[in-house]
């Protein structure tokens, strides 16, 4: 129980599937570590339990020592758990800018405040601007967030969920429907953050993955198939025959 | 860093323009009732500002925080029977006493409802506001001792409107009433305003555009949920307070789900999220009904006519076809 986080035997079922099964999985508290596995593997559902979105049916969730097994999602952000989504979730009719910042300001307190200007926040301002200026979105600052491109929305994601300060990241497919030149980017810039935080990464695109992981888990069924460093990874057999077995 | 760009909001504040226009339209609506004697015109125009200041409060929930209540009479209701009964049998001439002790007790109803209620969201939030608003009319009909039931509360005293010690008109009087309510509607759209435009308007507004994703940068969606909730209804119980006093009467019709059904067409009538677009769209609904109800008795069916008119081809309401103007004046 001493790692930054882990869970212990964690497990889900929906109806007869079990799409989490009896997982223990550890994270340290920097680097990045990669999820892979085929669709419907259990990686979003994974990353669900822990991020408070869905329950656990059975198992645990240890964070900093403490457990955290099915807290309410604000309070874990709150703890440094931050998460993007799979399929993309911002706000809207939001600006650039303001989806940044109401992230950031849930983070550094001040929403109460129910008298004082948006502006009398300094800091949160501040903060959002380095944000935006360190994802390439400064210049789009002032769009509403349903008229950005795909892709940049998808930046947006990340930018959202690190306004929340992580001290541990979920990103769930980050890069789906990103552009190579986007992609590079933000794998670069994930890169770069694994060297602070502890990244969680769920990517099906395969070069990325191998280039910049630290450590990959394979998922398949809901279960660990195989553990270790991409090299690794990329000769082990069940590995193969997992996904090649998918495409026969 | 401290160089940065203005902040990209989608809310701007008020141009100086814009500000003396709204200071001169106060100044003209606070000198009306000296130079215009007409009593009725002067008590219609109090009760669509009252219903104004409850249309704006149910914005505060639809427009901000994304929350339906269909009954939000219901609270306007509460709000004017307390102050009506605590002017009756506990002091007539308690004013602003009488108008603490319903704004409060109005809020002491709606933070359980609120509790129970901001555990659901969409529908099933709409639906509790529906089921607890007809309890609420329920108990006013039957409770006739208390209430007056199908009679209506009647005899409500009208004190005397006191400021600093002195007495500055009676709430009987149309006049008096009518600058009264426009003082507190005018105080309660800048409060509002304000607070709509702070950070924890934000939150509001994170809660309205994606539920999840406010949770998920931090947001106690329930808790937010409940105080924009506990905004709206303290609000209403505002309006109630006025509503009574300026009509000295009030009956369970007033909290009946058909009046809840016409509250959120002014909103709608308005334009959603704007604050003041309700208020307009009080006046267009008031005015629509007091017009056709000299005609017909059956004024409700024409009301619906033009309502139906009005979202088939104004469906943003009428903020919206400022908008338009606007558009066509760029082209
Ligand atoms: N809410 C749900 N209700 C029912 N079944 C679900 C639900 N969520 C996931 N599942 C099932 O659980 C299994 C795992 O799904 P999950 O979304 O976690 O897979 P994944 O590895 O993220 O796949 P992908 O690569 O396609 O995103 C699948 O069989 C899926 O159908
Ligand atoms: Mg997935």
């Amino acid at each position: 129980m001493n790692a930054f986080l882990c869970t212990d035997n964690l497990c889900r079922h929906f109806g007869g599937v079990m799409a989490t099964n009896r997982l223990c999985i550890e994270f340290e508290k920097t680097g990045l570590r990669s999820i892979i596995g085929p669709n419907g593997a259990g990686k979003t559902t994974f990353i669900n339990i822990i991020t408070g979105r869905i329950p656990a049916s059975s198992g645990k969730v240890h964070f900093q020592g403490a457990e955290i097994t099915n807290k309410p999602t604000h309070e874990l952000v709150k703890l440094g758990i931050c998460r993007t989504f799979q399929i993309t979730s911002i706000f809207n009719n939001l600006t650039v800018f303001e989806n940044v910042r109401i992230a950031k300001q849930a983070n550094s307190g001040g929403s109460l405040r129910i008298f004082s200007t948006k502006k009398s926040l300094k800091k949160v301002a501040c903060d959002t601007w380095v944000i935006l200026e360190r994802l390439g979105l400064k210049d789009l600052a002032g769009l509403p967030a349903k008229n950005m491109s795909y892709g940049d929305q998808r930046i947006l994601e990340v930018a959202i969920a690190l306004a929340g300060d992580p001290e541990i990241l979920f990103l769930d497919e980050p890069t789906a429907g990103m552009s190579p030149a986007e992609t590079k980017h933000i794998s670069d810039l994930i890169k770069g953050l694994s060297k602070e935080i502890s990244i969680v990464l769920v990517e099906h695109d395969m070069d990325m993955v191998m280039r910049i992981s630290d450590k990959i888990t394979v998922l398949h069924y809901g279960s660990i198939i195989a553990e270790g460093a991409p090299e690794e990874i990329r000769t082990n057999q069940l590995v193969r025959e997992a996904y090649l077995g998918k495409d026969t | 860093m401290s160089g940065s760009p203005s902040m990209p909001d989608s809310h701007t504040s008020l141009s100086p323009l814009k500000l003396i226009g709204l200071v001169v339209l106060f100044i003209a609506l606070a000198l009306l009732p000296f130079v215009w004697g007409n009593r009725f015109y002067i008590s219609l125009i109090t009760e669509i500002m009252i219903y104004g200041l409850l249309a704006m409060s149910l914005d505060v929930l639809l427009g901000y925080t994304g929350l339906l209540s269909f009954m939000h009479n219901a609270y306007l209701g509460i709000g004017a029977y307390v102050v009506g009964l605590f002017l009756i049998h506990v002091s007539p001439t308690s004013l602003w006493l009488a108008c603490l002790v319903g704004v409060v007790f109005t809020g002491l109803v709606a933070l359980p409802v609120g509790w129970i209620q901001v555990r659901t969201g969409g529908l099933a939030f709409a639906l509790l506001t529906l089921a607890f608003g007809m309890m609420f009319y329920t108990i006013v009909w039957k409770w006739y001792g208390l209430t007056g039931g199908d009679d209506g509360l009647m005899g409500v005293p009208s004190p005397d409107i006191q400021l600093f010690g002195w007495s500055v008109g009676n709430t009987g009087n149309p006049a008096h009433m009518y600058l009264l309510t426009l003082f507190v509607v005018a105080i309660a759209l800048i409060l509002t305003r304000r607070i709509i435009s702070s950070p924890f308007g934000a939150v509001l507004e994170a809660i309205r555009e994606n539920e999840e994703r406010a949770a998920f940068v931090g947001i106690n969606v329930r808790r937010y949920k409940l105080f924009g909730w506990m905004l709206a209804c303290v609000l209403a119980g505002t309006a109630g307070a006025l509503y009574i006093l300026c009509k000295g009467y009030i009956g369970p019709v007033t909290m009946s789900a058909f009046a809840g059904a016409g509250v959120l067409m002014m909103v709608l009538l308005g334009g959603l999220g704007t604050l003041w677009g309700p208020i307009v769209g009080a006046g267009i609904f008031i005015y629509i009904q007091d017009y056709i109800s000299t005609m017909t008795e059956h004024w409700e069916i024409f009301l619906g006519i033009v309502v139906i008119f009005l979202v088939l081809f104004m469906p943003t309401g009428f903020v919206g076809l400022g908008n338009f103007f606007k558009r066509l004046r760029k082209d």
